[in-house]
């Protein structure tokens, strides 16, 4: 009996129950105990369950000498998974955006007065008039998705002074591998 | 629906003439519970003191240790009027579905 109550004791001790009810109860305890044993009452018979610890702990805790243990806490996994798809969202949101920068951007090199873009997507017709025919053909063979309509070689050293589209004229993006004409009209 | 039941039976051994733990539990052995089922009436005491349904004292038993002793307070008196109340209306109830049913046990 004796067993019983120590094992309970040292439950209650690592609870941290006041040392004055832990001499309460244990006292309490050991007395009811030895009295059942006297009347050939067996200590489970008294104690309710095998399980001392568990015991002592019901006990105290009902008492209230110590805290009840919290309940678990709900997972709120709902949560996760919408800051994970907002998350997600927010990534694609970025990504289409910067995307979509990256693709009108134009990026401007300058070659003598012409400005050329360097993106197919988004095209920034250069500035051909005042350049010779074949500088203006040139520049435009180096530009992705233009070209110039074909003129005679024998006007190699005409100057540009009309061109269609007109210069700086922004062409929307479209399909990868479409190329633009640019006409011009040439002087001498 | 049973919970509270044996808190009812123990205030019901304590409401005239106090009595420690393992004197309850004989009381309610005499009186036809000779099952305190599930648990301990330990614990149960615990919360009728901590409720304030129970008074205690401590008073020299014979030949012995001093032994704490339990009896109901007014406020365990109260409860256990209100408890039997409840009680007597569930266990009505429950009589009536049972009644309907005729059942053996093999």
């Amino acid at each position: 009996m004796t067993a019983y109550v120590e094992e309970c004791r040292q439950e209650w001790k690592r609870l941290g129950v006041p040392a004055l009810f832990v001499e309460e109860m244990a006292t309490e305890l050991e007395s009811d105990l030895a009295e059942a044993q006297a009347d050939g009452v067996s200590a489970t018979e008294i104690l309710g369950e095998s399980d001392l610890r568990r015991f002592a702990a019901t006990w105290a805790t009902e008492r209230g000498l110590v805290a009840e243990p919290a309940p678990p806490r709900k997972r709120r996994r709902w949560i996760w998974v919408v800051a994970g798809l907002v998350a997600l969202i927010l990534v694609a949101w970025i990504v289409t955006v910067v995307g979509l920068f990256a693709a009108a951007s134009v990026s401007v090199q300058t070659s003598g007065s012409v400005q050329q873009p360097q993106t197919v997507e988004s095209l920034l017709v250069p500035n051909f008039v005042g350049l010779k025919a074949c500088r203006a053909k040139r520049i435009a063979e180096e530009t992705p998705g233009l070209k110039v309509r074909p003129f005679s070689a024998s006007r190699c050293d005409a100057v540009v002074v009309a061109q269609q589209p007109a210069a700086h004229t922004i062409l929307r993006p479209r399909k990868r591998g479409h190329t633009t004409t640019v006409t011009l009209r040439l002087r001498g | 629906m049973l919970r509270g039941v044996l808190d009812l039976c123990l205030l019901a051994v304590v409401m005239d003439e106090p009595a420690y733990g393992y004197e309850m539990t004989k009381r309610l052995r005499e009186r036809g519970l000779s099952t305190v089922g599930e648990g301990s009436i330990y614990p149960l005491l615990g919360r009728l003191e901590r409720d304030g349904l129970v008074a205690t004292h401590r008073a020299a038993s014979d030949g012995g240790p001093p032994r704490k002793y339990y009896r109901a307070s007014p406020s365990g008196r109260r409860a256990l009027a209100e408890g039997m109340r409840a009680w007597r209306d569930v266990r009505g109830e429950v009589d009536s579905v049972l009644a309907t049913v005729e059942a053996e046990v093999a």
